[in-house]
């Protein structure tokens, strides 16, 4: 048995590393993987930089800023397989969402959220209140692009006219009760941990902003890129994924991932991500999208990366003309040739 | 940076790690060392302090709130890195596995940035050697607890001597290829049943 150790993040979107490593798919493809839960972002990076894992559930952007050594020692690294589209969400304090909803924007739908966003915002400027703070896990995120983008069709400069933080996952609630921030774009469980606890209302499902964006990544060192171990380590994955998505196996997931060695989260509030049937307030309100967590699209696409090395550039994250770096990156080939011609019929 | 005296904020939720680092940087002459709490208002406090360089637990989950400083820089005045030295990947390395990483402002000379890392990693692995020896202290007592309750027992229902009674724990333990506070512990399980 080969050991890899790959770092992840506590999020929803480690379902398919977590389910290969504890669902017997990569034993089935004689590797011993052991996920290692980190703190952050930077960690993952720094570890997988550092040789002390092998590989890592990696924001992509930040897989990309690694490879390109942007404001950090390079290490250039490969994605052979997409962990996860969508998952993430925003979400307002409730007196933001009294105040949207005034402005008719918790309908759902991004324009006229996006509408109310930008009334609100300039009521406070006009008043003469600071302006609105909104946080992200990581500034290299498609979270903090969403956000971006969502600021831009509110008709606000995201540079100028609102503030955007940096804050930690296990502190978002938190910092959405003291109102240090007034919402926030993070992963699952998070946003529904905001609802639970009354603090929060979500606002906009992520794929609705950003439709198809590539979230999560497996990042592995492009020295490995070729090993026998990483093709076996693509085929578990892709095992775990097809697993992960069946319907019937999703309140053993939920159950798997709310593990206090995992996530340590509420089973029934991962399986409301899993279902894509989000509660978005107090009042219990429902929104349903069953693709709101895609986790078996696995395969990195050209266009996933045209896209990402677009929202990297719009928010001053990527040097011009990096397109074909950022597309070396995402290693659809890698994952083809791991798992061979699709069989026939 | 004033008059060339450098400032250093320590960000830990460990409190008693948090002070053995302050306490070696002030020995090695840097007499403004802050430690900051791990909370989510870390950015404010961070950017009302301005330190020239800031050194956090890897453990802590707030180092992401870092990385927005080098990036996001409108949210604080002075572009802050992350301390990076290609010429010395060797002290990047020794922070990580000592679990440690610092944040500095740009224009600090690397000399003077490198002594403050080097100081924080002897200090992180000083205190890891420390927690280590106490937990190996605290294992080591407890299992002479259990051995002598165990040899106890035996001079009680057996009417041995103790030396008696530790050699047959002792040889049992050979016999059977186990540690002796395993044996002692089975005794011990053993007696409460009966």
């Amino acid at each position: 048995m080969t050991r890899l150790s790959i770092g992840y993040v506590p999020l929803t979107d480690a379902a398919v590393l977590i389910a290969a490593a504890e669902r017997g798919f990569a034993a089935a493809e004689g590797l011993d993987l052991v996920p290692v839960r980190e703190t952050s972002w930077a960690n993952i990076r720094d570890k997988l930089v550092f040789g002390h894992f092998d590989g890592a559930h990696m924001l992509a952007p930040l897989a990309v800023a690694t490879t390109l050594g942007l404001g950090h020692m390079a290490l250039p690294l490969v994605a052979p397989v997409m962990l996860n589209i969508g998952g993430h969400a925003v979400t307002v304090s409730r007196p933001i969402a009294a105040a949207l909803a005034e402005h008719g924007g918790l309908s759902g739908e991004v324009a006229a959220a996006a509408a109310a966003l930008g009334a609100v915002a300039r009521a406070r400027a006009a008043a003469g209140q600071g302006p609105l703070t909104f946080a992200a896990v990581f500034p290299l995120s498609v979270h903090a692009y969403l956000l971006r983008r969502l600021f831009l069709a509110a008709g606000l400069d995201p540079e100028r006219d609102v503030r955007l933080v940096v804050v930690p996952p296990p502190f978002m609630v938190d910092a959405l009760r003291r109102g240090y921030v007034d919402g926030f774009c993070v992963g699952s469980p998070w946003n529904s941990v905001a609802v639970d606890q009354g603090v929060g209302t979500i606002l906009l499902l992520g794929n609705t902003v950003v439709p198809g964006a590539p979230d999560k990544l497996l990042a592995l060192p492009a020295e490995r890129a070729d090993a026998p171990e990483s093709a076996a380590l693509i085929r578990a994955l892709a095992a775990a994924a097809a697993w992960c998505a069946a319907p019937e196996n999703r309140a053993d997931l939920a159950a798997l991932l709310g593990e206090s060695g995992h996530l340590d989260a509420s089973a029934a509030v991962i399986r409301r991500t899993l279902d894509g049937a989000l509660v978005v307030d107090g009042d219990g309100r429902l929104r349903n999208d069953p693709d709101f967590l895609v986790l078996d699209a696995n395969r990195p696409e050209p266009a996933q990366a045209d896209w990402l090395a677009a929202a990297m550039q719009a928010a001053g994250h990527l040097p011009d003309g990096s397109e074909s770096a950022v597309r070396a990156v995402f290693r659809g080939d890698l994952f083809d040739a791991a798992l061979g011609p699709p069989a026939p019929g | 940076m004033q008059d060339g005296v450098v400032s250093v904020a320590v960000v830990d939720a460990d409190r008693a790690r948090a002070a053995i680092v302050e306490e070696g940087l002030r020995a090695a002459g840097i007499p403004r060392v802050a430690i900051v709490p791990d909370s989510p208002d870390l950015l404010d406090r961070l950017v009302a302090l301005a330190p020239d360089v800031v050194v956090i637990a890897l453990d802590s989950p707030s180092r992401d709130v870092l990385e927005q400083m080098f990036r996001v820089s409108r949210v604080v005045e002075r572009p802050v890195a992350v301390f990076v030295d290609r010429s010395d990947a060797a002290t990047m390395q020794a922070a990580i596995d000592a679990g440690v990483s610092a944040y500095v402002v740009d224009g600090l000379k690397p000399e003077r940035v490198r002594a403050i890392v080097d100081m924080a990693v002897m200090r992180f692995n000083a205190y890891s050697r420390m927690r280590r020896e106490l937990e190996d202290a605290k294992t080591a007592l407890a299992d002479r607890k259990t051995i002598d309750k165990a040899k106890g027992l035996l001079m009680a229902r057996k009417g041995l001597s103790e030396e008696d009674a530790y050699a047959l724990l002792r040889r049992t333990a050979m016999n059977e290829k186990k540690r002796m506070v395993e044996i002692a512990q089975a005794i011990i399980t053993a007696a409460e049943l009966f």
